[in-house]
């Protein structure tokens, strides 16, 4: 029974070593898992694959780098299978401190494809005012960002001439870490201007998200780092892209530090009892 | 006119863009468009609020040289510095802010600020999360279900797991969210209506004023 | 192994130790990191606001465009939000922090009216629908059940929470019903909370032993 004992009280730190350790040993030496692709991000990858060519998708970048190992990876893959198809990608964002996150993305990836700033993507930035930017862009884009996040006039970018509003988008996915997120593009895009709209979220809102994809409100979800994981799979898959895969190179890792956390609830909860019901 | 006029301006603005969103009109739709640009510059100003609190919390910590006031010196100096760098030479591509500031001080720390939160829920998981009742039971076992079905040892233990797991979220999680769904939305839009109509003052603030 | 030899990067490391280090203990270190971190995103914030909300959305058409591009007319309509925006600044002048009602007063009227159809579209009419036992789920068995226990559970959730009669009989069995379904919806958000935790501190590992210690390609 001292043994119990000695269980329930372990020091902190030690389980912070374990957990530690665990994470960091796949990482340099993985264990080779596997990542299959689940229904939710295909439904994604399929919506994103039938945007004809020549035509716009819009990426919300609604995250800061708080939570970016999980959505920066779904957001390279979303503009990497863009620039594969010739599908042109706008980006703004609602959150102020992501605006570096799209901008590095909108600096690194476009040049993978041989893709020019103006004509094949543009970067809006961001704006104050969510529900505002977002009713703005229904009516009109260029009423809410004059110039993009670079201080170029909309006017002056040949891809913004094609794309006066939401309408004149065929889709958009909203990579969101919380609020403001998807649930503003539902409410104010979807509600009022029909734009058709999937979603990437942190898998700690994934499972608020179900009621929007029972519905059809929501084409496709992918939840954390997994569903980065299997978005890039699937980019992959189709010889859309060749780039390190960083949330595919994380699955191992993940997959161990969830057996961790399992067996740390079961040996805890097997103390517990063992040292109750001696006490009892 | 102190708290007559904002809850007349909090009436007049609530009701008309209720209306405005059943009414296409090209008036209504006028005006719905030009409210919509003041908002988003009233917006912004709004910074103004949380930069004002910010700089006098902090300058009246330095000043009274309360514990641990010379990290408030930190916040401040932090402060000017992006600031100055921001404003002065701007956010293009390969701009101080953007390539030193952002990508290497922001970044890290903002990302690190959560990475930790892992231990902290390894820590838990084994201290507090206890099947103590048949619900936390039953929590524990939908938590491990998906915990596993999500990732790809699960499919490797049992080809079925991911699919079990998706419905889980699928079915009961899917049930569950929308009740609280339904109960979020009614109390945003009572709580809505009560703004409009006046019955909501705490923005107004205390004082008799 | 090929450490990297650029400052910047190391900058990052010592901060994200400096972050880690709270796990220890709280320590000056750490503290100094958590200031500095507060004091850069809000200068941040400011310089962003200022290129890409304040400087094109009102100085730049108020006070930089000439007449031929914006209108007079077009200009005057700029004034409204602009003196809305400086009431802002009344907050700390102690006989004039009234003002800041007026904008408030804008923002909030503005937001509630627009939320309220928006919201009740999404999430209380169009989540009904989602709800409602239609003809096509008779296609196949699976999803006639998967759709009877989603009812059901939507129900029996709902009324878990109506608080206006005593829990007893039929009300009694259902709100215990609910019970069941929200355990399941909160395990199931627990279980993604782990792993969204998880993702967290593998990124961060991910920096250090690629971009730092260029251990893993």
């Amino acid at each position: 029974m001292k043994f119990f004992d000695a269980l329930q009280r372990i020091d902190r730190r030690i389980i912070y070593i374990v957990m530690g350790l665990l994470v960091i040993f796949p990482l340099v030496k993985p264990l080779g898992l596997g990542v299959s692709s689940g229904p939710r991000a295909r439904t994604l990858f399929d919506a994103v694959d039938s945007i004809p060519a020549g035509r716009t998708l819009l990426i919300s970048v609604d995250f800061d780098p708080s939570s970016m190992p999980e959505l920066y990876p779904m957001l390279a893959a979303l503009m990497r299978h863009a620039f594969a198809r010739d599908v042109k990608v706008l980006l703004c964002g609602l959150w102020v401190t992501g605006a570096g996150l799209a901008d590095k993305a909108v600096t690194e990836i476009p040049p993978e494809y041989g893709k020019k700033y103006g004509d094949d993507v543009v970067y809006l930035g961001w704006k104050a005012g969510i529900d505002a930017v977002i009713l703005g862009m229904g009516e009109n884009i260029k009423n809410v960002f004059p110039t993009d996040y670079y201080g170029h006039p909309l006017d002056s970018l040949r891809m913004m001439n094609e794309v006066v509003r939401l309408r004149d988008i065929p889709m958009a996915v909203a990579i969101s870490a919380g609020t403001p997120g998807y649930t503003d593009w539902l409410n104010f895009a979807q509600s009022r201007y029909g734009l058709r709209l999937g979603a990437g979220v942190t898998a700690v809102s994934a499972a608020d998200a179900y009621p929007y994809l029972q519905t059809g409100q929501l084409t496709g979800l992918l939840a954390g780092m997994k569903g980065g994981a299997e978005y890039e799979v699937l980019v992959q898959k189709k010889d859309y892209s060749r780039a390190y895969m960083p949330a595919v190179a994380a699955m191992d890792s993940q997959s161990l530090a969830h057996v961790v956390i399992m067996l740390l609830v079961i040996v805890g909860n097997i103390a517990y009892f063992a040292t109750r019901k001696r006490g009892a | 006119m102190k708290r007559t006029i904002p809850l007349a301006i909090v009436l007049t603005m609530g009701i008309t863009m209720m209306v405005q969103f059943f009414v296409p009109h090209p008036v209504s739709v006028g005006y719905y468009d030009l409210t919509t640009r003041w908002i988003r510059i009233v917006g912004a100003f709004a910074l103004v609020l949380g930069t004002g609190s910010f700089i006098m919390f902090h300058s009246d910590k330095v000043r009274r040289r309360r514990q641990g006031w010379y990290y408030s010196i930190i916040s401040l100096v932090a402060l000017v510095v992006t600031t100055v760098i921001g404003l002065g030479w701007g956010i293009r591509p390969g701009s101080i802010l953007q390539n030193v500031i952002y990508a290497n001080f922001l970044v890290p720390l903002n990302a690190s600020m959560f990475a930790i939160l892992a231990f902290y829920m390894a820590s838990a998981a084994y201290r507090a999360f206890r099947a103590r009742t048949k619900e936390a039971a039953l929590l524990l076992i939908a938590a491990f279900i998906v915990m596993l079905g999500m990732v790809p040892i699960g499919a490797s233990i049992w080809g079925k797991l991911p699919e079990l797991a998706e419905w889980v979220l699928s079915v009961p999680n899917m049930a569950a969210k929308r009740a609280i769904i339904f109960g979020v939305a009614l109390g945003g839009i009572a709580t809505s209506l009560k703004v409009i109509l006046g019955i909501e003052r705490g923005w107004l603030g205390g004082g008799k004023q | 192994m090929h450490v990297s030899t650029d400052i910047l990067t190391w900058v990052a490391v010592v901060l994200t130790v400096g972050i880690f280090s709270f796990l220890w203990k709280d320590n000056p270190f750490y503290k100094f990191c958590e200031h500095l971190f507060v004091g850069i995103s809000l200068g941040y914030f400011i310089s962003l606001t200022w290129y890409n909300a304040v400087y094109p959305d009102l100085f730049r058409p108020l006070f930089v465009q000439p007449l031929s591009e914006v209108s007079l007319g077009n200009k005057l309509l700029f004034i409204i939000p602009l003196l809305l925006g400086l009431c802002y600044f009344c907050r700390f002048i102690p006989r004039v922090s009234w003002l800041v009602r007026f904008p408030m007063a804008f923002v909030l009227g503005w937001g509630a009216g627009v939320t309220i159809p928006a919201v009740l579209q999404t999430s209380i009419i169009r989540q009904m629908q989602g709800t409602f036992l239609t003809p096509g789920i008779f296609a196949r068995w699976d999803v006639f059940l998967w759709a009877i226990i989603s009812f059901v559970g939507v129900v029996c959730s709902v009324l878990y929470f109506f608080f206006s009669r005593e829990h007893k009989g039929a009300l009694k069995v259902a709100s215990e019903t609910g019970i069941v379904f929200l355990m399941v919806g909160f395990g199931a958000s627990f279980g993604y909370t782990v792993m969204a935790r998880m993702s967290l501190l593998i990124g961060r590992f991910q920096f250090l032993l690629r971009d730092w210690l260029g251990l893993i390609q």
